[in-house]
């Protein structure tokens, strides 16, 4: 019912990725743009995403792009940034219902039309982006930039990481940061912008019920990325000797104090251990069956929510909570004896299990979910993984306790962080 | 106990229907192909219901703010041990909610679907309570009403709804407060979940590439002696709502980098039924996208003088005893958005809604609603929610179809009233 078709080269760095399935009702299309992450590029990558896709030649105002986009039976069309270790991803999807429920029987051609514009053919004026429309995604990403506090859960683990990382790359905030916005003009982004888009490897995707070949005839005809020397974007460096657990604090006017902790898995994903790694976490945090759940939650009654997860990439493991500020002391010593427990190997046979299922039945779970299934695939992709999910989900049940054990010890406490109140909290 | 079927063309779906005797009524929707199976067991009891008279008896029942929530907590707990515990050993993850008009309980999962939907069925049923395991749970609960406080978004929603409603219980904060929650004893949860959780006030929805008559009978097969109709009907208590707003502007202070707003309209013809209610909404939901959608002259010109960004949003919310259309986002000047709003909604009256508009955003409805029969999770809940309110969600592509300018016009003039309205602004610190 879902068949993967291996990747196409369809030209220099564009590898286009076809998953045909007769189940869902719409057709799906993500592209993928790399680019390292880097401080120069990261705010100009933030916003571009805002900028491209307000006006291009054919539809000139945002008013313009959005009716065409109601008229083709509500596409969805969505472009962000995301964040891959230190990569820096931009991408572009459009989800169109499947001509099979709808009257107009050109929709994915029209649609993919729309993308390449978007893409591909920029409003512009005077060697730059229109200016107004520039000044307006400009203030409007120096808005998202300030309100990053709005959302004190994501806030408090991404403080965690800009803390932990200080001096790499992956320490930079994928929206990026005002002093660089305030540098940037519309004929400097242009100009990054004709740079961006021939030098940067690209991955497109679809999924929905087209065959491969129609599927592949369609992008030639419709998406022409300008193709010049293709940028070479290292592998992030994992390993970092810790010296001191740092701990930091933040204060702001909060009710619920933010408690995040940053371990070093030195583990990276090439590694045979990297699936250990990932079942370390799950037994720690990953659910409701999870250790912390169990302690921090259920026995001890601090927090509504804690949890841990694996930063692929980075080799990372964050744990997250919301607590009481007096209980940060308390809620910390536990979580910290709760990991040093799992590196002892206290857990049993059945937590395996559980967690092994769970990852499991998330990965299954994937392939009903077309926007999170490209996502995975291209995470994948990028760390030159071809395996399909049921190699995938092989090497997760053929994790054995001692190799949990073996990943365990190489984690490595790196920082603390709390967000804390202004008030004499603790 | 007959089995029914109904059908729609337009989506190429089908749902099987079992009514039991009790009162129970069981939908099966397969999905071929699909990997993920998706139950809900739900009861048509929410933060809305806590006021209440049992059949036969003069007394009427209040119970504290938040106790239909703190009920969806306690029955996690089992006599044997936890019920995630029985979840996870399958690998399926289990969950529930609790909205302003249900509770509903779920798991999803890609093997073992039958165990799985035994144990759904079996914990629902089980409620396990001691004084202990309630006085715990309090502090759970606590930390999760704290979370919501430093939500910005759910502080400027629910101050909109506290200008909104003079009586109506939907003003109250679903998880309730950290001092309503400190009263609930044991005793009021257990009245609850007798009141509510019974088989004529309860539904069970599944979907997924499933075995239709093996479904019904699993979950036959797992219903207890103890689950049974109440004897005669329970009055839920709706104090009366006046069509009058309460205060016109609302605004609180929290660590936010701009100002929040959240514009809300009363809607005052409440009390419809079935299909009416259905047209209702989606009719409702089309006007909110012509005037403040993307492709609007109203979002252009906010837009533009840098009044919204990309979080501007709209939707229109209801049951049959309340209704409210919210326009919110993020603002410098929430004040001049208010006026600019007011204005164009003045100007519209005079001028009408336009017919291309119409056509057009009522296409992407359709496009829009198709797609969505993607998701099981949406499949399940929507329908779910509909079904309490006495609509079949099979019907909504049919009414939306159907659907002509002269009644949108006819519900903008009717909905749109600016003296119903409220403004509800979050400003920085």
């Amino acid at each position: 019912m879902l068949t993967r078709f291996n990747p196409i080269e369809l030209n220099r760095s564009i590898r286009f990725h076809t998953i045909k399935s007769d189940k869902f009702k719409t057709n799906l299309i993500g592209i993928y743009i790399q680019r390292p992450l880097i401080k120069k590029e990261a705010t100009k990558n933030a916003l571009l995403s805002m900028v491209l896709h307000k006006a291009t030649k054919q539809y000139p105002t945002f008013m313009e792009i959005n009716k065409k986009l109601e008229d083709l039976y509500g596409a969805v069309m969505v472009s962000d940034v995301a964040k891959k270790g230190e990569r820096h991803i931009i991408k572009f999807k459009m989800q169109l219902p499947n001509k099979k429920y709808i009257e107009n029987k050109n929709i994915l051609k029209e649609g993919l039309e729309i993308l390449n514009e978007i893409i591909n053919n920029p409003a512009i004026k005077d060697g730059g982006f229109i200016r107004e429309i520039f000044q307006q995604e400009k203030e409007n990403l120096r808005d998202k930039i300030n309100g990053r506090i709005n959302d004190k859960m994501k806030y408090a683990v991404d403080r965690c990481v800009e803390e932990m990382y200080k001096d790499e790359n992956f320490s930079i905030y994928e929206y990026g940061n005002i002093d660089d916005l305030n540098e940037i003009t519309e004929t400097s982004l242009l100009d990054y912008y004709k740079k961006f888009i021939e030098s940067s490897p690209i991955d497109i995707f679809l999924i929905g019920d087209v065959d491969e070949q129609r599927a592949k005839e369609l992008i030639n005809q419709t998406i022409h990325f300008p193709r010049g020397s293709i940028i070479d974007i290292p592998r992030e460096n994992i390993t970092k000797d810790v010296n001191a657990i740092k701990e930091v604090e933040d204060n702001l006017n909060v009710n619920q104090g933010k408690l995040t902790l940053g371990y070093r898995t030195n583990i990276p994903y090439e590694s045979n251990l990297y699936e250990a790694s990932v079942l370390f976490s799950n037994i720690l945090g990953g659910g409701p069956n999870s250790k912390l759940f169990k302690n921090v939650r259920e026995k001890e009654s601090l927090c509504y929510y804690i949890f841990s997860k694996i930063e692929k990439f980075k080799s990372l493991m964050l744990i997250s909570s919301g607590i009481e500020f007096q209980n940060y002391k308390k809620t910390k010593d536990i979580i910290i004896s709760e990991v040093e427990d799992l590196k002892k190997g206290k857990f049993t046979e059945d937590d395996i299990e559980i967690a092994k299922k769970s990852i499991v039945n998330s990965i299954k779970s994937l392939t009903d979910a077309p926007n999170m299934l490209i996502d995975f695939y291209y995470a994948h992709t990028i760390s030159g993984v071809t395996d399909d999910i049921d190699q995938i989900i092989e090497k997760i049940k053929s994790v054995t306790k001692e190799s949990i054990v073996e990943a365990g010890e190489k984690f490595k406490l790196d920082t603390i962080y709390f967000l804390n109140s202004e008030k004499e909290g603790r | 106990m007959a089995i029914k079927e109904i059908y729609s063309d337009i989506l190429n779906e089908k749902i099987h229907i079992k009514k039991l005797d009790n009162g129970l009524e069981i939908f099966v929707m397969p999905k071929r192909g699909y990997t993920k199976k998706f139950a809900i067991f739900g009861t048509h009891y929410g933060s809305v219901d806590n006021k209440f008279r049992l059949s036969g008896q003069n007394e009427i029942i209040e119970v504290p703010e938040g106790i239909a929530h703190f009920l969806e907590h306690k029955l996690f707990e089992s006599e044997e041990g936890g019920v995630f515990n029985r979840f996870s050993k399958l690998g399926s993850s289990v969950n529930a909610y609790t909205n302003f008009n249900s509770t509903c309980y779920l798991f999803s999962c890609t093997d073992k679907f039958y165990e799985n939907l035994s144990i759904l069925i079996d914990f629902v049923q089980s409620p396990y309570l001691t004084d202990e395991n309630v006085q715990k749970e309090k502090g759970i609960i606590e930390q999760e009403i704290r979370m919501y406080q430093d939500n910005p978004n759910w502080k400027v929603f629910f101050n909109s709804l506290k200008s909104l409603y003079n009586e109506h219980p939907v003003k109250i904060d679903i998880a309730g407060t950290v001092d309503s929650i400190y009263e609930i004893t044991k005793e009021d949860l257990y009245t609850c979940y007798n009141t509510f959780y019974v088989p004529n006030n309860m539904m069970v929805f599944v979907v997924g590439d499933v075995d239709i008559d093996e479904t019904f009978s699993v979950v036959e097969n797992n219903l207890k002696e103890s689950f049974k109709k109440l004897p005669g009907n329970v009055e839920r208590i709706i104090p009366n709502e006046s069509p009058d707003i309460k205060n016109k502007k609302v605004e609180e202070k929290l660590a936010v980098s701009m100002p929040l707003f959240n514009i809300a309209f009363k809607d005052t013809n409440i009390d419809l039924k079935g299909k009416e209610l259905l047209k209702k909404d989606i009719q409702t939901k089309i006007i909110l996208d012509m005037i403040f959608g993307r492709s609007s002259k109203l979002y252009k010109r906010l837009y533009d003088n840098g009044l919204i960004n990309e979080n501007f949003e709209r939707e229109y919310t209801f049951d049959t005893s309340y209704g409210h259309s919210m326009i919110g986002g993020e603002s410098k000047n929430p004040e001049k958005v208010y006026e600019m709003v007011c204005s164009e909604i003045e100007e519209l009256k005079n001028k009408g809604l336009d017919r291309e508009d119409f056509d057009r955003i009522k296409k992407k409805f359709i496009g829009q609603h198709i797609s969505s029969y993607n998701s099981v999770e949406f499949i399940a809940n929507t329908f779910t929610s509909y079904y309490f309110k006495g609509i079949n969600l099979f019907d909504y592509i049919v009414e939306l179809k159907k659907l002509d300018i002269d009644s949108i016009s006819k519900r903008f003039y009717e909905h749109f009233d600016i003296n119903k309205s409220v403004l509800s602004i979050i400003n920085p610190l």
